[in-house]
């Protein structure tokens, strides 16, 4: 592995997941050496767990967090406001690889939805058309099935259920991807083992992350200097306001210093605000990049909700591919629904560990037995659309609560918007009709999980009073400092990795022309 | 009321020991029920009666009731208000209700801390067995085994198999 010298100003990237990650392959195999810092650690495939709660203690970010708001979360996680991975290849190791693209006009929020009250939507300073040839790369990189040649997964049980449902109540954009784990063998990984167990890693890697693709070739490059249980702590900057270093801590709570030409941020839509707040100096007295006040706000988690369904027949919907199943009828803007945005339907399986403890937070007595009784004929689904974005939707830092190192831990406060509700409310329908289509018994409404999508902390703006970074991620304030990361995004969804192999192919080109 | 007679108990632990009230004196309270059987056995009654699965033996109750004992071994604050809350339900004659009855007492109960903490560490514990997963048919780790790929991971056969290409491609 390449070792940079500390005190060598090198280009630093924070954080390894789907932004970081292929941030610093895509660097490296243009050539340009980088500093890869992750708080997390080195943990590889083949020491995951195939067991819930193992896992997730394995590998999920739970130094402290505290929530507030009217979100049910708040209530029922109050610690937990969101599932996110530490360790190297970040949610990239735990995410289920679901890679729908965002929609044309879906850039353009504010122009397609008109004034909703009580959101700050806004247009991308980037269109669909500026992205789509980073899409291909990105699902070519991933694998996506159902693109670019790639075969389709078969239909597991989960799926046969939720397709029929489709199929009945008059759907027809469904289908078993895209999804990026392999069908076939491809790109140097199997074939997927249909093992169930892809929130937890998947130890067969046929699934996409960056552990299993773009860190290892990154090192490969020989240009890459990754290190593990490297929790980046402050950006300090020079007399000339541009970023000239990282203060991180090991794991045994040593500081360390790295000088810094670029800094790129990827530390996902809760750690990155909360650095840059971290790094507040005389010069940027409320956060680094943070002189027009849009660093923390706007966050956004994805309008989300479950459905789990009760047959009288046996479905196993844990056996197989966690989320192979879309539907995307739902997925376009029709305001007539009550409603601006729209939603897909994803299939959805838990096993009784984190079922019992999810499907329904705070439920016990007969009834919730009835639900887990039932387990063996459960079918799920995941509903997952446009949320909208809202000023007072934000990371804080704490007052009072700090995390191990003694640094103030992130808030995390959040309000459902009514758009929000009212397309929550009208999925969960959707989804239980399109269950009894197929003869379901019952079905429960389980609320939000913690937010495992947490974007828009750091959004993207044409004009630096409306956002933090510009259409290429970098800090309208900190020309030296870019934000590489779901927290860019302006408005709800499109697929991480994407923006970031654009953003290298620019930091390459600038980096190499001496701009930066 | 329960406030206040707790509150006695709890004040005069020594008076509390020396007394005797009911079926069971006093002097009988557990002030370490994780090394208690009889306080073992109360709680996993209680773990039941909230989780009623009839087909669950009681040996996965049992390993609950303890995990929820280990993790009342808290402040000894905590430790005096679990071990209370255990002997307010052993005076109560819990352990002889009836599942109705039993429900019903512990509907009273819900916001106390015993039984706040009672569920969470079940809802966590209790489905997290594998002697649980079997009885619910949850095959558990599977990727030492092939995974599903041989073992019925697309076995289900009273639904027509149905399309996976999308629906353009299909046309
Ligand atoms: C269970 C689950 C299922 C998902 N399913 C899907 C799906 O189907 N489709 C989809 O599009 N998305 C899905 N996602 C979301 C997707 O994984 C994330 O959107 C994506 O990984 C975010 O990329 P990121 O680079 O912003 O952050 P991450 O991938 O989370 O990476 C951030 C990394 O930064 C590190 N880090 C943070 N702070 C610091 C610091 N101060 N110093 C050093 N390192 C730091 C973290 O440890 C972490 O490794 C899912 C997520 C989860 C958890």
């Amino acid at each position: 592995m390449n070792q940079i010298a500390n005190s060598d100003p090198a280009v630093v990237i924070i954080g390894s997941g789907a932004g970081g990650g292929t941030l610093a392959y895509e660097l490296t195999a243009a050539g340009i050496p980088c500093v890869l810092l992750e708080a997390g650690a080195f943990i590889k495939n083949e020491d995951y767990h195939n067991n819930e709660w193992e896992a997730f203690r394995q590998m999920a970010w739970l130094d402290a967090r505290t929530t507030s708001g009217s979100w049910r979360v708040a209530k029922d996680f109050p610690g937990l406001p969101a599932w996110i991975v530490k360790a190297v290849g970040g949610s990239t190791t735990h995410w289920s690889g679901a890679t729908p693209r965002f929609r044309d006009y879906e850039f353009r929020a504010k122009t397609t939805y008109g004034d909703i009250e009580g959101a700050t939507l806004l247009d991308w300073p980037i269109t669909l058309e500026d992205l789509a040839p980073y899409y291909d790369k990105a699902e070519i990189a991933m694998g996506s099935t159902h693109r670019h040649g790639r075969a389709a997964l078969p239909a597991n049980n989960n799926y046969k259920v939720f397709a029929n449902g489709a199929e009945r109540v008059g759907y027809k954009q469904y289908a078993t991807g895209p999804y990026a784990t392999n069908a076939e063998p491809y790109d140097g990984r199997p074939a997927s083992i249909q093992d169930g167990f892809n929130f937890q890693g998947d130890k067969n890697k046929s699934k996409w992350s960056t552990l299993v693709r773009e860190i290892p070739r990154a090192l490969d490059t020989g240009l890459l200097d990754l290190r593990p249980d490297s929790h980046v702590v402050r950006i300090t900057h020079g007399a000339d306001g541009k970023a000239d270093a990282v203060l991180y801590v090991d794991k045994d709570g040593n500081l360390h210093r790295q000088a810094a030409k670029v800094v790129c941020v990827a530390g996902n839509s809760i750690e990155t605000p909360r650095l840059l707040l971290l790094s507040e100096s005389n010069r940027f007295p409320t956060g680094l990049a943070n002189g027009a006040d849009h660093v923390g706000r706007h966050y956004m988690r994805h309008m989300t909700g479950s459905v789990y369904a009760q047959f009288d027949k046996p479905v196993h919907m844990f056996r197989g591919e966690t989320m192979a199943g879309i539907i995307a009828d739902e997925a376009p803007n029709k305001p007539e629904r009550g409603f601006v945005g729209g939603y897909y339907m994803e299939t959805l399986s838990l096993g009784p560990s984190f079922l019992a403890a999810f499907v329904e937070p705070g439920a016990w007595g007969p009834e919730f037995a009835a639900i887990m009784d039932a387990y063996a004929n459960t079918a799920g689904m995941w509903i997952v659309g446009e949320d909208m974005p809202q000023a007072s939707n934000r990371i804080t830092l704490s007052g009072t609560v700090k995390d191990q190192w003694g640094l103030a831990a992130p808030n995390v406060h959040f309000d459902d918007h009514a758009n929000d509700t009212a397309m929550r409310n009208y999925a969960y329908e959707h989804a239980q009709k399109l269950y009894e289509a197929v003869g379901a018994v019952s079905s429960h409404r389980t609320p939000p999980y913690p937010s495992t999508h947490n974007l828009g902390t750091c959004r993207m703006s044409e004009r630096p009073e409306d956002g933090v970074v510009d259409k290429w991620g970098r800090a309208h304030e900190v020309s030296n400092l870019f934000v590489s990361d779901g927290s860019v995004m302006t408005t709800g969804a499109a697929a991480n990795p994407t923006l970031a192999i654009r953003q290298a192919e620019y930091l390459a080109g600038a980096l190499k022309a001496g701009n930066l | 009321m329960k406030t206040t007679r707790r509150r006695v108990l709890l004040s005069s632990a020594s008076a509390m020991v020396a007394a005797s009230v009911g079926t069971r004196a006093f002097a009988d309270i557990a002030l370490d029920p994780g090394k208690d059987e009889a306080s073992r056995q109360l709680l996993a009654r209680v773990v039941r009666v909230a989780f009623p699965h009839p087909n669950f033996p009681d040996s996965a109750y049992l390993r609950t009731a303890d995990t929820v004992l280990a993790a009342a071994n808290g402040s000894p604050a905590q430790r005096l208000d679990f071990a209370a809350s255990l002997y307010d339900l052993d005076q109560a004659g819990f352990a002889g209700l009836d599942d109705a009855a039993a429900l019903a007492h512990l509907k009273t109960l819900e916001n106390a801390p015993f039984f706040r903490l009672t569920r969470a560490t079940t809802v966590v514990t209790l489905y997290d067995d594998p002697e649980v997963w079997a009885v619910l048919g949850y095959e558990g780790p599977s990727f030492d085994k092939g995974g599903y790929l041989t073992r019925g991971f697309n076995d289900l056969d009273w639904l027509p198999e149905p399309r996976i290409e999308e629906y353009e491609a299909a046309q």
